[in-house]
Formats: C-alpha cells, sequence, structure tokens
C-alpha cells in the first residue's frame, strides 16, 4: 500500500475532483488487482494513467463506471457515492462516458444508429433530436460521410471515432478512455489522438489509460503512474517524464523507449 | 407388375390437402417455437437458480425422448390433465412445440452466450438497464447470429410433422396412408408420398445451404 | 387423478424384451450408418465428379424424406417393387441405415474437409498413398471434430428406432403401445416409457460432450 509521492503543486484547473478515489481496492480471486488506490480527476482536466501491463490501470477505470465492483474503499462521482449496481449505478453511468479498446460498436446499427441508441433509449430524447445530435457529433469526430455506414465497413479508427460521438452523445461529465489506439493500426492512431486533443482543448474532463506518451506528455495535465496495483508517483506531465522521481517510474519509461 | 399411377392423379386434392395441413403445422410450430426458445434461453440465463433449473430440466427433456413417444404422451394426458379433448391437430401442434422449443432454446442459449460480453458492457457503459442491453443490443446480433442453425431446425420439423400421423392428424403422411387404404395401390401412393415431401423438402435444403453460405459467422 | 403403476410392473419382462430389440436396432443401425456414411462421404470428397453430384443427390434427398416415409416405403414398397420381403426389424435396418448413412456422409465429408490441405500435402511429400495419409493424418485429427456430430448420430439413431414402431417392430416403443391398448393406462406405460428413454439418451449425449472436452486439442492444426 504504497502512498502516492505527491512532489508538484498540481495545476489549479479548477479545484472541483469530478472523481475522487479513495482506498480503492479489488480482487479477482486470489490477487488483489488494486491494493488502496485514492487519487482525484478535478474537472477539466486531462489526467492519464500510465503503468506496466498488470499495474491494475484498466481495471481502475472499469471500476470507475461500475463495470467491475470494488471490494473496498470508495468511488465518488460529483461527491456522490458509486453505487454498485442497480438503477442508482445506471444514473451514474450516463454522466460518465467509456471507450473501449475495442471499439464494441454495434455491429447491428449504423454509425449514425450508434451514436442515436443511447439518447433515445437511455435519455429518453425524441429520435429527430437524438438524430440531429449525433449528426453534429459524428461531423465532430470528421465522420459526417460515414454516417449511414455500418462498422464492419469503417476502419478502426473510424470505430473509434464513432465510439467517441457514441459516448459525447450522452453529454457526460467525463469521459473515461481505456487504451483506445492499443487495437488501431499505426496508421489510424494519429486521427483518434487528434479527437481527444480536440476534447482536452474543449475542456472535457477525460480519464485516459494509454500507452501513447507523447499524446501524454502534451495533452495531458495531470499523470498518475501504477504498479502491481497501486500509485507510484503522479504528478504534471513535466515531472513523470522529464524529471521522474520513483526509480520505478523511469525504469518503466526506459522500457518504452522514452528518451525524454 | 403392373403400376397404376393415375390413381395418385385421381387422388391429389387429398395428397395435397395433407400438405396444407403439413406446412400450416411446421408454420404455426415455428411461431410458437422461436419465442418459446428465446423464453427457454433467458431463463436459463437467470440468476434465479429455480427458473434456470426448470428450463434446463425442459430443454434437457425434450432433447431425449423421441418426438413419437412425446406425441402419444401428448394425446393421453392432455385430455387427462385440462379436462377438455384438444383435436388431434391441436395436441399434434402442443407435442411439435415442446420439442422445437425445446432445441431452439439450446440454440438460443448458445447464439446469446456466443455475443461478446464487450457489447453488454458498452450497453451498460451508456447506462442502459439489462433489459435494454439484451432487447438492443445482444438479442438482435444472436438472432442473426443463429439463423442458420434455425433453418436447419425448420427442415427438421417439416420432416417431423408426418410423426403426427401417429395420432390421425390430416398432414400429407395420414393423407397419403388413407389413399393406400382405399385404393390399395401401395408402391403408387408410397412413392407418390415420398415424391411430395421430395418436391417440397429438396429446395428448402438448398435454401438452407444457400443461407447458410451467406450467413455463416459474420462477425 | 389415481396412478396404477401394477400393469407396468405386470408386463415388465414384455417391456423388457422390446427394449432389448430398441437397444439391438439402435447399435446395428448406428455401426451401419457410421460404416456406409463414411464410405460414402469420403467418396464424395475424394472421388470423381459424376460420383460426387450423385452422392450430394442422395444427400440432399434423405434431407427432404422424413424417415417414417423411409420406413413405410422399406416395408410396404419395396417388396412390391423387388419382389423381396423384409422382416419388419430388417426392413428398419435397412431404412434407419439409408436415412441416417446420408446425415453422416455429410458429418464426414464436412469433417474431412475442415482439414487444411497442408495437411494432405506434408503427408503426401513423405511419400504417403492417399490411403495411408487419410488413416494416419486426416481421419484422426477429423475424427476428433466430429465427435459431437456423431453423439448426435447416435442419438438420432436410438430416438428413430421409436418410429420403427409404426412398422411392427417389437421395440420398446411398440410394445408399450401394445401393454397400453390392453391395459388401459396409457399413461402409467408412456410415463415410464419416457422414463427409459431419457436414461438411455441423455447419459449418451453427456458422454459424447464429455469425451471430446477431452479430446479437442487432438483435432487442432
Amino acid at each position: 500500500m504504497t502512498t502516492a509521492s505527491e512532489t508538484s503543486q498540481r495545476k489549479a484547473q479548477g479545484t472541483t475532483p469530478v472523481v475522487s478515489y479513495s482506498g480503492v481496492i479489488k480482487r479477482f480471486g486470489a490477487v488483489t488487482v488494486l491494493t488502496g488506490v485514492s487519487m482525484e480527476v478535478r474537472k477539466g482536466e486531462v489526467v492519464c494513467l500510465i503503468g506496466p501491463s498488470g499495474s491494475g490501470k484498466s481495471t481502475l477505470l472499469r471500476c470507475t463506471n461500475g463495470l467491475e465492483r470494488i471490494d473496498g474503499g470508495e468511488i465518488l462521482l460529483d461527491g456522490q457515492l458509486l453505487p454498485s449496481d442497480g438503477k442508482g449505478l445506471r444514473l451514474m453511468r450516463r454522466r460518465m462516458g467509456m471507450v473501449f479498446q475495442n471499439f464494441e460498436l454495434f455491429p447491428h446499427k449504423t454509425a449514425l444508429e450508434n451514436v442515436v441508441v443511447g439518447p433515445v433509449t437511455v435519455l429518453g430524447i425524441s429520435r429527430d433530436e437524438a438524430v440531429e445530435r449525433a449528426t453534429a457529433l459524428l461531423a465532430k469526430v470528421g465522420l459526417s460521410d460515414r454516417a449511414g455506414n455500418y462498422p464492419s465497413q469503417l476502419s478502426g479508427g473510424q470505430q473509434q471515432r464513432v465510439a467517441i460521438a457514441r459516448a459525447l452523445a450522452m453529454e457526460p461529465e467525463v469521459m473515461l478512455f481505456d487504451e483506445p489506439t492499443s487495437a488501431l493500426d499505426p496508421e489510424t492512431v494519429g486521427e483518434v489522438l487528434a479527437v481527444m486533443k480536440r476534447l482536452a482543448e474543449e475542456g472535457m474532463t477525460m480519464l485516459v489509460v494509454t500507452h501513447e506518451m507523447t499524446f501524454a506528455r502534451r495533452v495531458s495535465d495531470w499523470v498518475v503512474v501504477m504498479d502491481k496495483g497501486a500509485i507510484i508517483e503522479q504528478g504534471p506531465p513535466q515531472q513523470i517524464y522529464d524529471a521522474p522521481q520513483v526509480a520505478r517510474t523511469k525504469e518503466f519509461l526506459s522500457h518504452l523507449g522514452w528518451a525524454g | 407388375m403392373t403400376f397404376d399411377w393415375l390413381v395418385v392423379w385421381n387422388n391429389i386434392g387429398a395428397l395435397l390437402d395433407g400438405v396444407k395441413v403439413t406446412i400450416f403445422l411446421a408454420v404455426a410450430t415455428m411461431a410458437i417455437a422461436v419465442p418459446g426458445g428465446i423464453l427457454l434461453a433467458v431463463m436459463r440465463m437467470s440468476g434465479i437458480r429455480v427458473v434456470s433449473a426448470i428450463a434446463t430440466a425442459f430443454t434437457e427433456l425434450f432433447r431425449n425422448v423421441p418426438l413419437i413417444l412425446v406425441i402419444y404422451m401428448a394425446y393421453y394426458v392432455l385430455p387427462v390433465m385440462s379436462g377438455l379433448s384438444a383435436s388431434p391437430l391441436v395436441t399434434g401442434l402442443i407435442a411439435l412445440s415442446l420439442n422445437v422449443s425445446a432445441y431452439n432454446g439450446e440454440t438460443f442459449r448458445a447464439g446469446i452466450a456466443s455475443i461478446r460480453k464487450g457489447q453488454s458492457e458498452a450497453a451498460y457503459a451508456l447506462g442502459m438497464s439489462p433489459w435494454q442491453a439484451f432487447r438492443i443490443v445482444v438479442l438482435p446480433q444472436a438472432i442473426k447470429r443463429v439463423l442458420p442453425v434455425l433453418a436447419s431446425t425448420w427442415i427438421s420439423l417439416f420432416k417431423d410433422t408426418s410423426l403426427v400421423s401417429v395420432i390421425s392428424v390430416g398432414e400429407l403422411s395420414y393423407a397419403a396412408t388413407r389413399v393406400r387404404a382405399q385404393t390399395f395401390r401401395v408402391l403408387e401412393v408410397l412413392t407418390a408420398m415420398a415424391a411430395i415431401y421430395w418436391v417440397l423438402g429438396y429446395p428448402q435444403a438448398k435454401l438452407v445451404d444457400w443461407i447458410n453460405h451467406r450467413w455463416g459467422r459474420a462477425e | 387423478m389415481e396412478f396404477d403403476w401394477s400393469p407396468v410392473l405386470d408386463n415388465a419382462s414384455f417391456l423388457l424384451g422390446g427394449l432389448e430389440l430398441t437397444l439391438a436396432l439402435s447399435l446395428c443401425s448406428v455401426v451401419m450408418s457410421l460404416l456406409v456414411g463414411t464410405a460414402i462421404g469420403l467418396l464424395r470428397h475424394y472421388g470423381p465428379r459424376p460420383l460426387q453430384l450423385a452422392i450430394a443427390f442422395y444427400v440432399d434427398s434423405m434431407r427432404a424424406i422424413p424417415v417414417l416415409v423411409v420406413l413405410v416405403w422399406t416395408y410396404f414398397a419395396l417388396p412390391i417393387l423387388t419382389g423381396a420381403v423384409l422382416p419388419p426389424f430388417w426392413a428398419a435396418l435397412v431404412a434407419l441405415t439409408v436415412h441416417i448413412a446420408a446425415y453422416v456422409a455429410e458429418i464426414v465429408r464436412a469433417g474431412v474437409s475442415s482439414i487444411r490441405k497442408g495437411q494432405l500435402w506434408a503427408a503426401s511429400a513423405l511419400g504417403m498413398s492417399l490411403w495411408q495419409a487419410l488413416r494416419t493424418v486426416i481421419l484422426p485429427q477429423a475424427v476428433v471434430r466430429m465427435l459431437p456430430a456423431f453423439g448426435s448420430v447416435i442419438s438420432i439413431a436410438i430416438k428413430d428406432t421409436a418410429i420403427a414402431s409404426v412398422i411392427a417392430v417389437p421395440e420398446y416403443m411398440n410394445r408399450s403401445q401394445t401393454v397400453a391398448g390392453q391395459t388401459f393406462h396409457p399413461i402409467e406405460i408412456f410415463t415410464v416409457a419416457v422414463a427409459v428413454y431419457f436414461l438411455i439418451l441423455f447419459p449418451v449425449t453427456r458422454l459424447v460432450d464429455f469425451v471430446y472436452g477431452r479430446l479437442a486439442h487432438l483435432g487442432r492444426s
């Protein structure tokens, strides 16, 4: 149970924590994957979660919207406790958007329909309004001309951008990204990161699990480094990437070939 | 050995009436057994142990007992159980529906289970309830995926309708039996009956092959 | 609603005789269908085109014609055509074999064609004849893949023997009907029949699932 080493002042991007974790514990059978994680994601911030495989970063993300149930500690959204299941959890999920590594678009629906289904089914918005919203969002991610295509007709990068639009259609307070570019061909990674960068510039609160260090260095406001289920270091990108304080962080970054 | 094939032609009306009943039975059974199968699959996935146990027991029972026995059982048990006497047609329909529902239950269970967990998760992440996620995301995909298997089940069902002839339901086999009894032209009538089944069934089998070719595992 | 199970007990040995015949007919038709069907399936995959077409016609025809029709035709019509009268058991065996072998042929053809061509090339490169390649490389892998389907063949064969009751084969279903007719207790008789068939069929499918689970890795290339 290592406490985070917060060695630099957090950039004041607004002091309201949108998501806060205290002492979050998660076990899978006999293995403890999260050993007591405490951190905050503040309003308007882009927080990147990095670390070796198996460090628990994806698990932490999935606990955030209740796809995994935590075994100890608390997760708060806007100061409200995240319920473990039921209607309360569903209501909170509407306020968080999630983008999956495997996109998980609904293959039996067109791109437009994928973006429309959330607002219509969950938020009860009229279909016309939802279609208007979806059209605008597809334009925003640069895919207006693909609205009528099915996921099987889209490249990975295009599918992921539709997935981002689908999550944004719910008008969430925070966007969760689970290794959004790990399953993409190198050529299409850029187009997805560009969309994410724009979102960040527009002030969206984002929690991103990623291996894209250049992206994290340039776009994030705060970086959290995890290893073996605990946070070993967190700070602004300049600290983590240029002057890491913890040896394990240095090791991890050098393994990735990060020249700094 | 002389064969009198004209006999077949003279009685073709009776045989075709039998065909109508055959088709009716097949269509009506599927109309009941597809929702029945989905219901059974949903019951088997239920967290409530009693519910899933009942569905499993039902499925295993009707998959492991010969259909002809189910038909006889229905014939003798239904009047006693319900107090009313259902016509042989309805009795046969019930027996067929129970049988095919069990097979469809297994088909849908496997089909639903084959949809990636990530699809449900994406639906939940949008705030959908489990029922919404099932109805809007999982079930449509599962139905498409099991279409080839359902087509094969249809082919089997079409043939199995012949078994209700044992309780005097007037489908094609029974009609042929009556024509045989009246005309004594056994070989001609039986061959005609086989030929009619062939004419009905062969194109259907080819259609199923085409469906399998077109839609075998899209994702 | 009262049940009187004594008719079952009173006629137990009669019914058991029927059960023996059910098992005998099942075993014989399974063995025959597997032998004949495998031969036909292999012929279809490796044989000359006209033969392939003829076999395809046969297989697809059996998909269209109910087993009841094949049974009845074999027992009543075939004697008229050929002059040879087949006793019920043998008529049933012939009919069931003809019907089920088509299904087996299709399973074998699909199983064999699912083995990557490279396996056959590798065997040929070692100098094996087609038969040697089949025996040592192709069929062992294919058989494992076909096991679940073979399991359902056994299940179908056993269930189809009950239909043979219609052509007076004195197997279990037929004898159950006789006893039911004589004692006027059809529900009790047929309930026992349900239990008997279930107890035979359920372990068969479970056993096949189990064996397949153990051997599946051998069939993956």
